[in-house]
This record gives C-alpha cells, structure tokens and sequence, in this order.
C-alpha cells in the first residue's frame, strides 16, 4: 500500500499554496519556440527546463513546453549551457 | 499528379557577418528552391540580426529569417539537403504547423485585424463626438 512521505511540511502543518498550469488558465496560448521570453520563464540560469513540480504546469502543457524549448535551443534562442556556467 | 500539400513553418540562421543585399540572395535562393519544388511560401518573417544563445562555427550573431509554406512532404528531404549545402546557413529547423499552431497564427492575425479597425475607428468619430456628446458613451460601450 501507498503511505505518503512524512516531510517537514507534515509536522508544519503550512498548507502549501496550489499552483495552477499557467497555460490552463490562460487557454488559448500556443506554447512557441519563437517566444523566447515566456520559454525563459521556465527556464533556470544555468539553462536547464525547471520541473513542472515547482512550476505547476500541467503534464500536456509542460510536454509542449519542452518540445519548444528544445527547438529554441536548437536554433540557438535559448542556451543548452548559459555562459555564466561554462 | 498532385500531391497532397501541407503547411509546414521553416526558421534559418544566415551568416550575420554577410551584406544584406547577399542576406536577401540567400533568402531569395532558399524561397526560389521552395517554389521550383512544388512549394508555396505564404509568409516571409525577417527577424534580422540577433545574438546567438551560444556560438555556432565560432560566429555569435545570425540572420534569422522564418518562412511559413504549404508544400508536399517530398520537398522537406530536399530543403534540407539545400540547406546542409549552403554555407552561409548556420542553422535550420522545419517543423509541421499542427491544428493548433494555425489557430492561435489565425487568432492573433483576428486580434490585430480587430485592434487595427477599432483603432481606425477611435480615429474617424473624434469630431463626431464633439458634436453630439450624448451618444458616445454608448458607442465607447459598444466597442
């Protein structure tokens, strides 16, 4: 059987705030690789996509949001490394 | 025979470091090839001269051009042999234009008509309006 992970945030009893998929809730935004600004915001320093865990995005949405990070990437929109890490 | 065509959206990456009359030779080279292969380019979007995120044969800045298209699947292998061929192509990417890229492209084409027309009438009633004050607040409603 399941038995969730005791975690601090049990014992704290702070109930986490809900974060919703940005993409739901605005919904008719066509996730582009040509927008790098917005791709930016789910994007770390270093360049690495940020997990949807921490972002709220949903499953679809964060699918479509790699995918187009990823071919922002490829023509060389968004870094695969930023310099500052290199 | 006709071959069943589809909407496929093209981006490049020119050799910044070229003229723009040669810029506007390889673009014109890339659309002449589209066209001679049963392809018709619908849309040509210049972005011009931008840093790259990371440098690609040692060159920091490109030429993107994005071209949008309709044309039959046989022409994509080809495109991309063309572009693996010229030189002055840093980089390239075609994708398919699914459902719902064309309809967001059709929304905001919608939206621009809009705000292009309610602009245009913003710019026509202004003396109308000095004239009869009553009926502009409605009208402002309305729109």
């Amino acid at each position: 059987m399941f038995t969730p992970r005791r975690t601090r945030r049990d014992k704290d009893q702070t109930p986490r705030k809900k974060r919703t998929c940005r993409f739901c809730d605005s919904k008719d935004i066509y996730i582009d690789y040509k927008d790098e600004k917005r791709l930016q915001r789910f994007v770390t320093e270093q360049g690495k996509i940020i997990p949807k865990r921490i972002t709220g995005t949903c499953a679809k949405h964060q699918r479509q949001l790699v995918k187009a990070i990823k071919r922002a990437r490829h023509l060389a929109l968004l870094p695969f490394v930023s310099d500052t890490v290199r | 025979m006709d071959k069943p065509k589809r909407l496929y959206e093209t981006t490049f990456i020119v050799n910044a470091s070229l003229d723009d009359t040669q810029i506007d030779g390889v673009v014109t080279r890339v659309q002449d090839f589209i066209t001679r292969n049963g392809g018709t380019v619908t849309a040509v979007n210049k972005w011009g001269r931008k840093r790259l995120a990371y440098s690609i044969n040692k060159k920091t800045n490109g030429f993107y051009v994005n071209l949008e298209m309709e044309a039959p699947g046989t022409l994509l292998a080809a495109l991309d042999r063309a572009y693996q061929l010229d030189e002055m192509i840093l980089r390239y990417l075609t994708i398919i234009l699914d459902r719902k890229a064309i309809a967001s492209r059709k929304a905001t084409a919608e939206a621009a008509a809009a705000a292009a027309a309610a602009q245009a009438l913003v710019a026509e009633p202004a003396p109308v309006q000095a004239r009869e004050p009553e009926p502009a607040p409605s009208e402002a409603k309305k729109a």
